[in-house]
């Protein structure tokens, strides 16, 4: 069963599409038009060759955990129930660090260099929330 | 002043694939003053109030006359309600009308950055006795250091708050990729509230152990508490002129030696982000003006925000190599007071505190003055201060010399 999830900021013209992404289990990610650069965080304008002319990439969603770090209080409310939890640099196949979970299995016994793949547990209408889970649990 | 203005535009010269002044010299600029307000927990105070309070203490310090400031560079506090216009504020409570002015803010790295800015406005010759001053009430005015981090809230939706949470990452991939332990870095901790416990001034004084370091709670695994900074009410400033100046006033002179910054403004997208290559550049830039290398450095205020900053730092400033800082520190005598680098000498960010690294340079101009009482490195003559900041992204170096 799916929890619900909102996103924060609210969901704008630029972030709407990653949010939306997941609602066919698929990641999404800026692609540049310009230097095929796959970007995160999202921009409006490519950091590398300024084109701001952009698609949304579909990417494997696999990776590996470069760090990560566990939380065991919540410095907010609305974060009580999920401690202890994990946070982490997620190192997309296609290159980007992308900051975000390690849930499921196993996950708060994670490690650096993990293999990873996304998962999609938190959702509502419009908007999904990526994170990862361990694909081999040692 | 114009000599060194020649000698560096014909010192320009490529290296390591960048341009950079390689002289051997710093600015002819000079720190001659430095003062503190008291720190601690000072319930009415505000960030103007403890700012002012180090500019007076610094008059003292120097004897330098309040009219005779004509240059005013301020970093604004947590608490500061107009950051852009603080030094407008501080300078109408000082009643001064400065030749050049601004405030910046680039966290723990403005300190050095700001002195580096005045030591080109006195060497240029647009100012003479330039102050560079902070203040912030955070603990009074309860400053929240757990607002989720990066560009906009959103890192929130992953849960990634805190100003430690970035620092806690780059020590779990140290730890991983070197077997660095989390008692490692209490010996930071522990060196840190040794050398606070001989300073009067220190907020934190009372000795800890490694134990007390690991029984401490998880702030955000893998960092304890003890392996975190302070949150004060304080206030410091320290006075930057030329040596014609400085010979008129009650203090010896410190020279700066060598100056650098370096900056990853691109965050996430930067290799190996989380060992803060920036950091390496920025010492390394200030090694190659002053024509020094790490074995000329005799004692170090490195920032310590977290305990693993202080490892990268000793990386980064060629102490020891990539992923041997664990064991440069462990056991605390190679960076105690009669060790090969005595580190933080006053206490830092961790115990003495959390001035955001301005405390360090004013430590750093007591080794060099050889003023630092008990905790005088003996024959100390040169001094390391860094400072980094703005989630991990900021990063200034200044190397302090002793003037005979």
């Amino acid at each position: 069963m799916s929890a619900e999830f909102t996103p924060i900021p609210a969901a704008s013209e630029l972030s709407g599409p990653f949010w939306a992404a997941g609602l066919d289990g698929v990641l999404r990610l800026q692609r540049c038009n310009s230097c095929d650069h796959i970007r995160f965080p999202l921009d409006w304008i490519c950091a590398r060759c300024l084109s701001s002319e952009y698609e949304w990439a579909r990417l494997s969603g696999r990776g590996t955990v470069q760090t990560f770090i566990r939380f065991h209080h919540a410095y907010d409310p609305s974060w009580e129930d999920r401690v202890p939890y994990v946070v982490a640099l997620i190192e997309l196949e296609e290159g980007p660090v992308m900051i975000s979970n390690v849930v499921g299995e196993g996950a708060l016994d994670v490690r650096v260099d993990d293999p990873v793949e996304v998962v999609y547990e938190l959702k509502n209408a419009d908007a999904t929330l990526p994170q990862f889970r361990r694909t081999q649990v040692r | 002043m114009q000599l060194f203005v020649t000698v560096v535009r014909q010192s320009f010269e490529e290296s390591d694939g960048e341009f950079v002044i390689h002289n051997g010299r710093g600015p002819t600029a000079v720190i001659a003053g430095v003062g503190a307000s008291p720190q601690g927990k000072f319930p009415g105070s505000t960030d103007l109030s403890l700012a002012t309070q180090a500019v007076v203490a610094l008059l003292d310090d120097c004897g330098i006359a309040k009219d005779d400031i004509d240059g005013l560079l301020t970093m604004p506090g947590t608490t500061s309600h107009e950051p852009a216009k603080h030094y407008l504020e501080l300078g109408e409570h000082l009643g001064i009308n400065p030749k050049v002015a601004g405030s910046l803010q680039m966290g723990g790295a403005t300190c050095g950055a700001l002195v580096q800015q005045a030591a080109l406005y006195v060497d240029a010759g647009m100012a003479e006795a330039v102050l560079c001053v902070f203040g912030d009430a955070a603990k009074t005015g309860g400053s929240r250091f757990s607002a989720a981090p990066g560009r906009d809230p959103s890192w929130k939706n992953w849960g990634m708050f805190g100003n430690a949470a970035n620092s806690a990452m780059g020590a779990t991939r140290h730890m991983a990729l070197y077997g660095t332990t989390s008692e490692q870095l209490g010996w930071v901790a522990v060196n840190g509230r040794r050398n606070a416990s001989m300073n009067p001034d220190a907020v934190m004084r009372t000795p800890i152990t490694i134990e007390d370091h690991q029984s401490s709670r998880w702030i955000v695994e893998p960092l304890h508490l003890f392996d975190c900074c302070l949150i004060t009410d304080g206030g410091v400033a320290v006075l930057v002129t030329s040596p014609e100046r400085a010979r008129d006033l009650r203090q010896p002179p410190v020279s700066l030696l060598g100056m650098g910054q370096g900056h990853t403004l691109e965050t996430l997208a930067k290799k190996d982000w989380w060992y803060l290559p920036h950091q390496q550049d920025c010492i390394s830039r200030a090694y190659r003006m002053a024509g020094l290398s790490p074995a000329d450095i005799d004692v170090a205020q490195l920032y310590d925000n977290f305990t693993i900053s202080v490892l990268f730092w000793l990386e980064h400033g060629g102490f020891c190599a990539p992923g041997e800082s664990g064991p440069f520190v462990e056991g605390g005598t190679r960076i105690a007071l009669d060790g090969e680098l005595p580190l933080n000498t006053a206490g830092g960010n961790l115990s003495e505190s959390y001035m955001q690294g301005w405390l360090h340079v004013v430590e750093g101009v007591r080794q060099m003055r050889h003023a630092a009482g008990v905790r005088q490195v003996k024959g100390a003559e040169t001094c390391m201060v860094t400072g980094r900041g703005m989630t991990l992204n900021t990063s200034s170096c200044l190397i302090l010399g002793k003037t005979s």
